[in-house]
């Protein structure tokens, strides 16, 4: 290992650390969430209202201004471990279903 | 019965050996798939295979580094993906393995360094593939696959180290 391993690993760190912080400070609640299939807009509907989206393949929910996938039929079921997004910009995506949640 | 091109003994055993380190890496890219890690960003991985792609980096045979790392990524697109998943793939293969043949020569670095500085560059060109084909959002999740690509490329660059250190014993062995 030499020194320049250290400065070149520290340094994508630290250039990593800028970017989240200035992500962090950017980002802003959003309002509502796009649902889109296929590149598509489908609905659009408000984050203050808790709802389920029902979609041929998902099932999306909108609960205490946050949305997440609850369930999907797709087989890596990435869509449904990507969490909770309430943030404007965030997304959850299912590529086997072509699914994206948006928050807008 | 003679083909008009043959090939000489050693382009049998290299082709051999591509192989055979091919099929070594879709079984490492296999196992790794069942580690779930999702929760950091999706789909993402360690990307342990990389090693053999940097140890043959390192050993002087780009050619064979390119080769190896092409054919893991049409096989395993072939066995287990589809076609965005491999463009994801695709991208990053080909962006970290051309970083890590420039960097090689780079005097300042050991395998470690330049192995992490291949999984960064990775995950930057899988993050700029998603912001085609999944949108802007994913630009969110770059600070955090920085931060991963660069922790796994020196792992990655850890286990190449040592491997190399094998090999260098039985050098005539392998070419
Ligand atoms: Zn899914």
């Amino acid at each position: 290992m030499k020194k320049g391993d250290i400065f070149v690993i520290a340094a994508v760190c630290i250039l990593a650390a800028a970017l989240a912080g200035v992500f962090f400070a950017l980002k802003k609640d959003g309002k509502t969430v796009l649902v889109k299939v296929d590149n598509e807009v489908v609905c659009e509907y408000p984050l203050d209202t808790d709802r389920e989206i029902v979609l041929e393949h998902n099932t999306a929910v909108i609960r205490n201004g946050e949305a997440y996938m609850r369930e999907a039929d797709c087989k890596n079921q990435i869509c449904v471990k990507s969490g909770k997004i309430s943030k404007r910009g965030e997304c959850i995506v299912c590529l086997p279903n072509r699914v994206i949640l948006e928050i807008k | 019965m003679s083909s008009e091109q043959s090939y000489t003994r050693n382009q049998i055993k290299k082709i051999s050996l591509y192989a055979m380190l091919t099929a070594v890496c879709i079984i490492i890219g296999y196992v790794e798939s069942l580690v779930e890690l999702s929760f950091i960003a999706p789909g993402v991985k360690v990307g342990l295979s990389n090693s053999i792609a940097c140890v043959l980096v390192f050993y002087g045979d780009i050619k064979g580094a390119f080769a190896v790392n092409i054919s893991r990524i049409l096989l395993t697109a072939l066995l287990f993906g589809s076609p965005v998943s491999l463009c994801f793939a695709l991208a990053g293969g080909i962006i970290s393995l051309t970083v890590m043949a420039l960097l090689k020569k780079c005097r300042f670095l050991s395998v470690i360094g330049v192995s992490a500085l291949g999984g960064a560059l990775h995950n930057v060109a899988q993050c700029a593939v998603g912001l085609v084909f999944v949108g802007r959002g994913v630009i969110f999740y770059l600070p955090v696959l920085l931060a991963f690509g660069v922790a796994c490329g020196a792992a990655v660059g850890v286990l190449s180290k040592l491997i190399l250190a094998r090999i260098g014993k039985s050098e005539k062995n392998v070419r």
